[in-house]
């Protein structure tokens, strides 16, 4: 825990400078996790702004104060989840109005103003993305917060509230789908 | 090690790469601010939806009370009788016998 669960239950009972304190003490730590998430940094801290938002508007709904750190990871999850499927409907309609040599043109414009080590981040952020495009947002998710994040299977039970042998299952059914469009790619 | 061994090392691999092209983010100075807009609007929304409710519910109740008031009231002054008597003028006429022996002692 960063903060101490009097900070939180002060948060709780409508302190706003009890609440900026919470913020403060986790919004490093939620943006790099968003960040990893949707893979998009432009956008990382308008998701932020939503997740902080909503834990604003639900900190009554919270149990106890033991809870919060899987409670705010999973309003971060779901604020993340609902971006990428707007990111994917808007990412359609955007991409249908252009021509492929349209699109060419602006990746390699997009390309050209970036550093090389801005160019070696990106291409590894796309082709982690590509390959967890093969999967569900849901599990894409899920394989982020296991794999990348390195939460532990108890802690990704508290936040999806599901147990742990089914989590597992779907771990390894996304993991090897990733794997396979792995290999497809040649490693 | 073995060719599935091999692959998810370099799947691995390629996950803390990928952790380590996106550290955590340091945010930006509107940051903050921002939040606290946005805290506000939703607010100030919720606020002007209530009170547009309330705003509903009473022009509901007039026209309500104004549909009764003009069509209802009419419609059950009709309906009922018209007493042109008081009570004890009715009791009186239905039980003119126990009146007059009240009056006069002969009931005790």
């Amino acid at each position: 825990m960063l903060v101490d669960f009097e900070l939180i239950e002060r948060a709780r009972s409508g302190d706003d400078g009890a609440f900026n304190q919470v913020v403060q003490a986790y919004r490093k730590r939620i943006l790099g996790t968003i960040a990893r998430l949707i893979g998009r940094p432009e956008d990382v801290e308008d998701v932020g702004q939503e997740v902080f938002l909503r834990l604003y508007y639900s900190l009554d709904q919270l149990r106890t104060s033991e809870v919060f750190e899987p409670w705010l990871y999973r309003l971060t999850v779901n604020a993340a989840y609902d971006y990428l499927r707007r990111q994917r409907r808007r990412q359609e309609s955007r991409m249908s109005d252009l021509s492929e040599q349209q699109v060419l043109m602006a990746d390699a414009a997009a390309g050209g103003k970036r550093s090389d080590e801005d160019q070696r981040r990106t291409r590894i952020r796309e082709r982690v993305q590509s390959l967890l495009g093969k999967v569900s947002e849901e599990d894409r998710i899920l394989l982020m917060l296991k794999e990348v994040e390195g939460l532990s299977l108890k802690e990704l039970e508290k936040i999806y509230k599901v147990n742990e042998n089914a989590l597992k299952v779907r771990l390894f059914r996304a993991r090897q789908r990733v794997l396979k469009a792995f290999e497809a790619e040649g490693d | 090690m073995n060719r599935e061994e091999e692959r998810n090392a370099k799947l691995d691999a390629m996950f803390q790469e990928y952790r380590a092209a996106l550290p955590d983010v340091e945010p930006g100075a509107r940051f903050m601010p921002g939040l606290w807009q946005r805290i506000e609007a939703r607010r100030a929304a919720s606020l002007w939806i209530f009170r547009r409710l309330a705003q509903v519910c009473v022009g509901a109740t007039l026209a309500l009370t104004i549909v009764m008031g003009a069509f209802l009231i009419p419609r059950l002054e009709k309906s009922s009788p018209v007493y042109s008597s008081s009570y004890v003028d009715e009791l009186a006429a239905d039980h003119p016998n126990t009146y007059v022996d009240i009056l006069t002692g002969d009931i005790k």
